[in-house]
């Protein structure tokens, strides 16, 4: 097929402002799937992801469409992921497309996440072809949001398409300007082989699976490909296009998407963003943008059941198999035994990964309080990395201590600035500078430690403005800190996996909340419990969790027996999240404490 | 012969009807639908002449009249009843015959001729001896009458008279539980049991105390009620054969023994359950369509389940449980499958176990805190 008739886009959008449907409209109405074959969303493939209704992982489909000038184009579109925790991923995905779509709610305007991923579409070069969507609600107000779109973005939005993905209007209209808009892509392929890596997934039969996009050159069966940022070598055993299921065919050209498989046993091999090239003709440069994922998130993974060990290293093994970015090494913990030390991309990373251990898996997990890596500066000279707070250092050996920042975008209606730089000042944030995105709203930035986003900043803000404001930010390096382990003691005992690292001016109320928080959470047992903090040898707070006076059904005759039982079963299926420390049990929310506390 | 497992040990019957309910009760008993008693009685006739060949009865099967209020029932009423179980031969030389009466509902002609038609044993729902507490809890007699009732009980002839009394009332206080349980120790009783108060959810009484219109005593008082309850009771010569039961040498209650021993039993009324050693059937509640004939639910307990339920019943009692027979009743080695965590509760003195006679039982510490034993099994 001429380059000429082949089109590669994706769809920015923010959560809920209707990228998926958008999606499986245009998928719909060119035939590519029939309507029996259409199941909703069909681009968002883990269950999670139709829960949630989030994409995690890119997908991609070929989608033939006969356009109005007679020709039959090929249009290629990449899904991205749409949470701040993939925004590496999202840039490897547009910077395989000449175009995208941004959608915007016709009614909610502009938000913090949609803006940054046009920003990254903006840097790779990309046209912008602005939809706005959900005309069809009482509340759109489309011109409005072609003004905020020509005044914060900047971007020419005369020619917006209006859609209703929902009742299918505009459709047709969006699939012309795909073709009219978008350039389609450059590269020569009589050049060697240059593909960019977009995703890639891990199937049992095929082994890693590489979403693709040839810059250059072609990739066939049988050719002996290398992978540019590895080094690796491998002969390509399947070339194919998504549609969106996967068929083969025999080659993919320049300027095509598709996907390759050559027996490659792990994704780590296949990382996001690295260059395929030929390996007998190489190209002399691989393309510009790869990096390694690096986690930003870590918290301990322990299985509740100790003997659950081995299934959690297989599960976390099996997991990895497809995702690149999850990082997982053992760790002990002398209240929680054998686990793992896992890092993510962020928070919904996080989340994801440990829904899915459960319920793939069917593990019962404890996780410990998400954390941040800390740099840890020795009065020896030496620096350690600290990813588990349980590890900190003594303070007599600490010169300074370092953690990550990141800048901030929020935008939310006019009338909450003064809330939001009141919260943004409470969490340590320095205030960067403020725009106005419409005569409603204005766009605030902040530099904001990556912990206090972890933490409850984002819950805050939402409640803060009343749901309004959006945010989104980028890892901006490491400043020093003045921070503090605070220990929590159970019965006088410290309990490693409790341990939190906070600034040092809040230590005091944060220890204070922290136990009073655990006091209602840590069920009452036969005897008193102690709850304390401290910071080094000194108790900064105290609180008792009073002992349990008794504990026995009064009653139990011939006709309740069935009805005790099942309260008995209920209150033993409540233990079997709890974890014992010692003589304690505590459930899984006394460990994720140290975040909720309000 | 028959196992003491493989017979009918125990015949329930209830007696829905109350003049009033209690605040705290979340039992299936009915206020104002006196008009059905005759009906309800025909129909538990009925029930008794269809069920009674389905499975072998013991001679001295006991017999346990229960509600509700069933000394409310018109006495002609519990004729229809009675003739229905000696015409099936459920009825023979029973162990015991108890019948559950609210002070108030008696007199001394209606006792008398409850014990001249064979009821040997009544049990009282006292709960109180102190007017203001009963009020409270929505209770239609005073303390006096409750007094009177089990003295005039005595001289009816009945030498088996049991009372039930609560603790952690609204209003009380540890002082006017003292006074109730010496009074009621005082009295013709040889059998008490004494409970915690139970706020059942859906209640009035939850919803009082719910929105602060009640007050419960605090847990330590409540604590210190059920302490003293043992050690007074102890003093006293009435022996706790059960967490919340307790006798005078030889005046145990049979019919309840029956369930904590995990035999089986017949259960004849609305919302009545039966076991017959494999499953258990419960009457449905609501008087209108247990007349009517509604099918009783059916709930099937596979071995794991009965062995969960024959150990926490059987450790409720004093005598706890014999392993032998759990091994013979349900093929498992009790030490084997849960020695482990039996073996922690030893240490914590919350069990005990006589390796000898093989038994099991709770400690006075494990009797307190016997949920958590429980659960173990399940």
């Amino acid at each position: 097929m001429s380059q000429e008739l082949i089109r590669n886009f994706s769809i920015i959008a923010h959560i809920d402002h209707g990228k998926s449907t958008l999606a499986d409209r245009l998928i719909e109405s060119t035939g590519t799937l029939s309507k029996r074959e259409m199941e909703e969303q069909v681009l968002d493939q883990l269950d999670l992801e139709r829960e949630r209704g989030i994409t995690i992982k890119a997908q991609a489909v070929r989608i033939s469409y006969d356009a109005k000038d007679g020709k039959t184009y090929m249009l290629n579109l990449i899904d991205t992921p749409g949470h701040v925790d993939f925004t590496y991923e999202v840039s490897r995905a547009l910077a395989a497309c000449e175009g995208a779509l941004l959608v915007v709610d016709a009614s909610q305007g502009i938000e913090a996440q949609t803006l940054a991923n046009v920003y990254l579409a903006l840097e790779h070069d990309l046209e912008i072809i602005p939809v706005i969507n959900k005309i069809d609600l009482p509340s759109a107000d489309p011109e409005k949001v072609k003004k905020e779109i020509e005044e914060v973005i900047g971007i020419d939005a005369s020619e917006a398409v209006f859609t209703s993905a929902k009742t299918g209007f505009g459709i047709e209209e969006v699939l012309e300007e795909i073709v009219k808009k978008v350039p389609p892509p450059q590269g020569d392929k009589t050049k060697p082989l240059k593909a960019l890596v977009f995703d890639s997934k891990f199937d049992a039969y095929k082994g890693v699976v590489l979403y693709i996009r040839v810059v250059d050159g072609e990739i066939r069966k049988g050719m002996s490909i290398k992978m540019m940022a590895t080094g690796k070598v491998f002969e390509v055993t399947e070339v194919g296009v998504f549609k969106p299921d996967l068929v083969n065919v025999d080659v993919l050209e320049v300027g095509q998407v598709g996907f390759f498989a050559a027996a490659i046993k792990n994704v780590k091999d296949a990382r996001v963003g690295d260059t395929v090239t030929d390996n007998k003709n190489p190209a002399n440069a691989p393309l510009p943008g790869y990096r390694k994922a690096t986690p930003m998130v870590y918290c301990g993974l322990y299985p509740v059941e100790n003997s659950d060990y081995d299934n959690l290293r297989d599960a976390l093994e099996k997991l990895q198999l497809n995702d690149a970015s999850l990082v997982f090494e053992p760790e002990t913990s002398l209240a929680l035994g054998f686990g793992f030390r896992c890092g993510f991309l962020g928070l919904l990373h996080m989340d994801v990964i440990k829904e899915r251990l459960e319920r793939e898996y069917g593990l019962t997990l404890i996780t410990t309080a998400p954390n941040v890596i800390y740099q840890v500066f020795l009065t020896d000279g030496n620096v350690e990395m600290i990813d588990n707070p349980a590890l900190f250092p003594d303070p007599t050996v600490i010169d300074h201590v370092e953690e990550p920042y990141v800048r901030a975008t929020i935008i939310a209606p006019k009338e909450y600035v003064g809330q939001v730089m009141e919260l943004s000042q409470e969490k340590r944030g320095e205030y960067e500078n403020m725009t106005y995105v419409d005569d409603n709203r204005v766009m605030i930035h902040y530099s904001l430690p990556l912990s206090e986003i972890i933490y409850d900043y984002f819950d805050r803000l939402k409640s803060a403005t009343r749901g309004y404001a959006s945010l989104d930010y980028e890892l901006h390096g490491y400043r020093p800190s003045s921070l503090v382990k605070v220990d929590i003691l159970l019965n006088g005992e410290p309990v490693d996996a409790l341990s939190a690292i906070v600034h040092r001016e809040s230590a005091q109320r944060r220890g204070r909340q922290l136990v009073e928080k655990l006091r209602g959470l840590i069920p009452r047992q036969m005897f008193e419990i102690p709850v304390q903090a401290a910071i080094g040898n000194k108790v900064i707070a105290r609180e008792t969790v009073r002992a349990m006076r008794k504990d026995v059904l009064a009653k139990c005759y011939g006709g309740d027996i069935s009805r005790k039982r099942k309260l008995l079963e209920k209150q033993k299926e409540g233990k079997k999240r709890m974890k014992q420390v010692g003589s304690v049990e505590l459930p899984q929310e006394a460990f994720m404490a140290i975040l909720k506390m309000d | 012969m028959k196992k003491q497992w493989e017979q009918v040990q125990g015949i329930y019957i209830h007696i829905p009807f109350c003049m009033q309910k209690c605040l705290y009760c979340d039992f299936a008993s009915f206020a104002g639908k006196n008009d059905l008693m005759h009906q309800y009685a025909v129909a538990l006739a009925n029930e008794i002449r269809r069920r009674a060949a389905e499975m072998p009865v013991s001679e001295r099967a006991t017999l346990y009249f229960g509600g509700g209020t069933p000394s409310l029932l018109p006495i002609d009423d519990l004729k229809i009843i009675i003739n229905a179980l000696k015409e099936t031969e459920l009825w023979r030389e029973p162990a015991e015959v108890t019948m559950e009466m609210n002070p108030g509902t008696v007199d001394f002609a209606k006792l008398c001729q409850y014990r001249e038609m064979g009821i040997d044993r009544v049990s009282f729902g006292v709960q109180s001896l102190n007017d203001e507490e009963l009020k409270i809890i929505g209770r239609l007699h005073t303390a006096s009458e409750a007094l009177m009732a089990i003295e005039q009980a005595s001289k009816a002839g009945f030498e088996r008279i049991s009372a039930d009394l609560i603790f952690g009332l609204p209003t009380q206080t540890l002082a006017t539980f003292k006074d109730n349980l010496a009074t009621i120790v005082d009295s013709d009783i040889s059998h008490l049991s004494v409970y915690g108060l139970t706020v059942e959810e859906g209640t009035p009484l939850a919803a009082m105390l719910a929105n602060g219109s009640l007050v419960l005593p605090s847990e330590e008082e409540a604590e210190m009620m059920y302490d003293h309850t043992i050690s007074y009771l102890e003093e006293q010569g009435l022996c706790r054969y059960e967490i919340s039961n307790f006798a005078r040498s030889g005046q145990e209650s049979l019919h309840n023994l029956v369930y904590w021993r995990y035999l089986p039993y017949f259960g004849f009324g609305s919302s009545a359950c039966s076991y017959n050693g494999k499953q258990r059937m419960s009457n449905v509640a609501d008087i209108e369509s247990y007349i009517r004939g509604a099918a009783p639910t059916i709930e099937k307990l596979p071995a794991r389940t009965s062995l969960a339920e024959f150990m926490f019943l059987g450790l409720r009692t004093t005598e706890g449980i014999n392993l032998s027979i759990a091994k013979e009743r349900f093929g498992v080695e009790v030490m084997s499958m849960f020695g482990q965590e039996i073996e922690k509760y030893i240490n914590r003195e919350m069990l005990s176990f006589d390796r000898a006679a093989n038994n099991l039982k709770l400690t006075k510490l494990g009797m307190k805190f016997g949920n958590e034993i429980f659960e173990l099994f399940l």
